[in-house]
């Protein structure tokens, strides 16, 4: 038995990184610009289509999995300098419903784009595994991981150490302050959005190859990468890598419990809502607070 | 009422007479079917706008609703010999209840974090319908069997697709006025004042949380009654209709309609449902309606707080002043 | 079954006639009355749907009727009129199912239906095609409606009697004693037809479990470790192709090529999923196929081949849809042929098809009926393929299953003296 849960585990854990990775990526463009952006995963969705689509031409696989870096970072910048600048002082609510536009956009031109057909995006790391508690876990799985650990000790020690970095923890706090001191604005967003979107595509990447490579499927990940973000607070990234892997090992757990197993996806929306009640405690029941 | 308000509701008592007396004349079977269901989700669409014009609140989870109303309907449907039109009520009601109980936990949110909350629900209630489906006549509180549906009940005076329309278009009617009854009187100068600032309302003798309550319950009442004639209009319901993306779709379309009178909900309602039915017809594809749906919630969000509707009135008002 | 006796010798008379006309005619597919001249009269409306959209494209069965179609049209079509074929797709959206089917049956108002293929439309329409009296040919069923209306008749057979032959097979070759089905929890689809293999099972006294799976899951991992931990020796993909596929690959992660037993319904016999699959699974994976091979040689099956070269479109697909399509559309033409021209109405049509009784092709194993029912399963017997080298073998030629949900199929049968 006690075998069994190690498979669990470990599965889960490989599943609550894809939830962490994602969760991570809206975390990082949450606390930069105050966008807490929906369209994360139909950019992640539109990054594994242009991967498919340049291997499928025949190129070169790094060059595809390039490819997909840099459509996650252009659709990325690209909304990041045309439409959000326009809503830059607007409510944190609104901004992100504006967000729901673009990934019905990008839903819809993907959709035009690649009609529905059976395609597979493999990475090389697929073919290699190791076995951990009686789970073979392929290297992609181990990357999806491993990227989001990076990710989110090389944002830490980015948004600590450097001086674009303080320029976003600056922004973040206060834009009008951070206007007054002469931050460049403009170009420290950019960034920001420019850094989300490398890992919405390099997201889009693993999604398409661990999971499945269907635009609908991959864009509304970004709900239960968005419960991820939810047990980070939206602020913060270490809380927001656990708080993925945690929902995805209880997920997997629930598999075991034969009454709750059809309802195991529940798991990640449980979880964020226990965790905005938790957030919530000690306000008053009637005063709403401003976000 | 000023006179704006009173040509607004004339307009919609006239326009309710032609469609539900003229229509059905000149228009094929399809588009009559398509009608429908666009004033079903326009019902439900008017929920949406209510809790986000009134309260400012983002409600993402109004699919769930219709779903949770939809599966009360059908229930009781295969349980019970009640009259259909009771029957609808009866899902409108317990929906409303239930939207309640939902809301209560959320009171104390508001902005982006309720916004996420109602997501989160909408994704719940997805995978709640697919793991327990709709009834479909088989035994048990579930009601479900592993078999082809048994029939839905219509009202006996609405058994064809027609008159089936002319009584949902009727339903709307109603609708509409007992939202304008809210909007002018008591809850809708308690929502006004709450909007203002929760606290000053407080101060003025006002229950807060009852009146916000209210909103949800409303709100939810309008969706259960959508899910129910939804039930008896395609006469059974299925879990893929029910999807957390629908509910942002819905939500971002009340947008565009604009949220704040009867007529945005009318044209969310026929953007839903009539534009993309309309591509379907012409042999376009369905991927278009989304684009244009993306890029008009943007637009809406933008420039347009009003919506389309608050375009046309805003031109009816220029013209009544005119004269 | 003697069945297959008749039809063994069918196929080979089909084969030497095939053989002449192929000397007679090169290349040239044969179609309905196969004048070679363009019929001009008043055009018959039939219509057609299909659901193309995530998460399957189910339009095999209205391009292979679409394409014989044209062919019947170019050759002299229904007694010099041509079929105006309408084709309508419901996108797996059920009130758009309604709508579509609504507007071909009562706004165009055409005689009959032919080749729908969907997973939802026949749930919603049946009650519509039963008010008003129309009969639907359809070519890719997946849901128990189908199966269990009395205006629906379908060519394909469905998970049911697909999974529980793929399950006949497992059993007898390859030693399965405890299967899992693995399929969506859809009522009328994985729900009805994994229930039915479990009383197949214990109907045999094995054991057989239910793996349902929510259509949008992103975690099949986790499905395939309930497998695991259920200890069961075959694995039975009651799944459209691309959550189907889905599977394998998380199960050829984990080395799970020796730890089941793979069988799967029809859905996974198509062109692409060799190219999909990958050598993994070459040899370890056994599929039930509802119609005849695509490379067959039966007469039918290299018309089909010639008529979807000549008629077809580029992006049209070939699967066993298409060849259940082209044959259902077959049929519907030779009854139509025996009708007087003037006289071709919906009534008149609706009788000419419930006339249908004991015709016979190479694609499928047993004839084909209609007939007057409240149910109608006419096609209940496949063959057997194994994935191999990026292709397919044929294992075992035409069997029928013995499951108790054919009982009053078979009683129908012997009414209508097909037995």
């Amino acid at each position: 038995m006690l075998k069994v849960y190690g498979l669990f585990l470990v599965s889960g854990l490989a599943v609550g990184s894809l939830y962490a990775l994602a969760g991570i990526g809206l975390v990082i463009l949450r606390r930069s610009t105050g966008f807490l952006n929906f369209a994360y995963g139909a950019l992640a969705a539109a990054a594994a289509m242009v991967a498919w689509q340049v291997a499928d031409w025949g190129a070169w696989p790094p060059l595809s999995w390039f490819a997909a870096l840099v459509a996650g970072v252009v659709l990325s910048v690209a909304y990041g300098r045309l439409v959000a600048p326009a809503l830059a002082w607007r409510e944190p609510a609104v901004k992100a419903v504006a967000t729901l536009g673009y990934m019905l956009i990008l839903l819809g031109v993907m959709g035009l784009i690649w009609d529905d057909e059976l395609r597979k995006l493999s990475l090389p790391t697929d073919k290699i595994a190791v076995t951990l508690l009686g789970v073979r876990v392929t290297v992609t799985r181990l990357i999806a991981l491993g990227v989001a650990v990076a990710a989110v000790i090389a944002m830490i020690l980015y948004l600590d150490r450097s001086r674009m970095g303080l320029n976003m923890r600056a922004l973040a706090d206060d834009r009008d302050h951070a206007a007054l001191l002469g931050i460049p604005i403009i170009k420290v967003e950019t960034l920001a959005w420019g850094i989300s979107g490398a890992l919405a595509g390099g997201t889009g990447l693993l999604f398409g190859s661990l999971v499945r490579l269907e635009p609908t499927v991959i864009t509304f990940m970004v709900i239960p990468a968005t419960a991820a973000a939810i047990v980070g607070r939206l602020t913060s990234l270490p809380m927001t890598l656990l708080g993925g892997l945690f929902i995805g090992v209880i997920e997997a757990m629930l598999t075991l419990y034969k009454p709750l197993a059809p309802l195991r996806a529940m798991t990640p929306f449980v979880i964020a809502g226990l965790m905005i009640l938790w957030m919530q405690r000690g306000t008053s029941l009637t005063f709403a607070s401003k976000d | 009422m000023d006179p704006l308000q009173k040509t607004s509701t004339w307009i919609g008592v006239a326009l309710l007479a032609l469609t539900v007396l003229i229509l059905p004349m000149v228009l094929g079977a399809l588009w009559i079917k398509v009608l429908t269901s666009a004033a079903i989700f326009a019902l439900a669409a008017s929920g949406v706008a209510l809790v986000y014009a009134q309260l400012g609140l983002i409600n993402l989870a109004q699919i769930a609703l219709i779903g949770v109303g939809g599966w009360i309907a059908l229930r009781l449907n295969y349980a019970t010999d009640l009259p259909v039109t009771l029957l609808v009520i009866i899902a409108g009601g317990l929906t409303g209840v239930i939207g309640a109980l939902f809301a209560l936990p959320a009171l104390r949110m508001r902005g982006l974090y309720l916004a996420l909350v109602t997501l989160m629900v909408a994704a719940l209630a997805q995978i709640f319908f697919n793991a327990f489906q709709f009834p479909n006549g088989g035994e048990g509180f579930w009601g479900v069997a592993q078999k082809s549906a048994d029939a839905v009940r219509r009202p006996g005076f609405a058994q064809s697709d027609t008159a089936y329309f002319r009584y949902v278009m009727i339903a709307l009617g109603v609708a509409f006025m007992l939202i304008g009854l809210h909007k002018s009187s008591a809850p809708g100068r308690a929502w006004a004042m709450i909007r203002q600032s929760e606290a000053n309302a407080m101060a003025a003798g006002i229950n807060v949380t009852f009146f916000k309550l209210w909103a949800f319950a409303l709100s939810g009442f309008l969706a259960g009654t959508s899910g129910a004639l939804l039930a008896g209009a395609l006469g059974q319901l299925d879990a893929r209709s029910f999807l957390a993306g629908e509910g942002i779709l819905l939500f971002a379309l009340a947008v565009v309609g604009g949220v704040f009178s009867w007529l945005g909900a009318i044209v969310a309602g026929l953007l839903y449902k009539l534009l993309p039915a309309i591509f379907n017809d012409l042999g376009l594809s369905a991927d278009i309606a989304m684009i244009i749906f993306g890029a008009a919630l943007m637009h809406a969000i933008m420039t347009a707080p009003e919506g389309i509707a608050g375009q046309i009135m805003g031109a009816f008002k220029k013209g009544g002043s005119d004269d | 079954m003697k069945t297959s006796l008749i039809l063994a010798t069918a196929a080979t008379l089909g084969l030497s006639l095939m053989g002449e006309d192929a000397k007679a005619d090169g290349h040239a597919p044969v179609c309905g009355l196969n004048t070679g001249q363009a019929a001009t009269g008043e055009p018959i409306k039939v219509g057609g749907i299909n659901g193309n959209a995530p998460p399957g494209d189910f339009s095999g069965g209205t391009d292979g009727a679409a394409a014989y179609f044209d062919c019947v049209n170019a050759n002299g079509g229904i007694n010099g009129r041509p079929i105006d074929y309408l084709v309508e797709n419901d996108q797996w959206n059920p009130e758009l199912a309604g709508q579509v089917a609504t507007k071909l049956v009562k706004d165009e108002g055409v005689v009959a239906l032919v080749g729908n293929g969907s997973v939802v439309e026949m749930a919603v329409n049946a009650p519509l095609y039963a008010a008003e009296d129309v009969m639907v040919m359809a070519s890719g069923c997946a849901i128990s409606e189908c199966y269990e209306s009395s205006h629906i008749v379908s060519t394909n057979q469905g998970p049911l009697p697909s999974g529980i032959g793929a399950l006949k097979f497992a059993i007898e070759e390859l030693g399965a004693t405890n299967a899992a089905c693995i399929g969506f929890n859809i009522p009328n689809n994985g729900g009805w037809a994994c229930d039915w293999m479990n009383e197949y099972m214990s109907s045999k006294g094995l054991q057989g479990t239910s793996i349902l799976m929510d259509p949008t899951a992103v975690d099949l991992n986790s499905v395939y470790l309930q497998a695991l931990a259920e200890g069961v020796d075959t694995i039975l993909l009651m799944l459209p192709a691309g959550p189907a596929i889905g599977l394998l690959k998380v199960a050829e992660e984990q080395g799970g090529r020796e730890m089941f037993k793979w069988v799967s319904p029809t859905p996974l016999y198509e062109p692409g999923v060799g190219e999909v699959l990958g050598d993994y699974w070459s040899d370890h994976l056994y599929i039930n196929i509802e119609l005849n091979t695509f490379d067959s040689d039966g007469a039918d099956n290299q018309n089909w081949v010639k008529v979807m070269d000549t008629y077809g479109k580029d992006d049209d697909r070939r699967d066993t849809f298409s060849q259940s399509g082209y044959i259902s559309a077959k049929f519907f033409v030779d009854a139509l042929l025996d009708l007087d021209a003037d006289r071709i109405d919906r009534p008149s049509v609706t009788k000419a098809i419930q006339n249908i009784v004991g015709v016979e092709s190479d694609l499928l194993c047993d004839p084909y009926y209609v007939g007057v029912a409240d149910r109608h399963m006419p096609n209940h017997s496949g063959r057997m393929v194994v994935f191999k080298d990026g292709g397919f073998e044929l294992m075992r030629d035409c069997y029928d299953i013995d499951t108790n949900y054919l009982e009053p199929i078979l009683a129908q049968e012997t009414a209508l003296g097909l037995d």
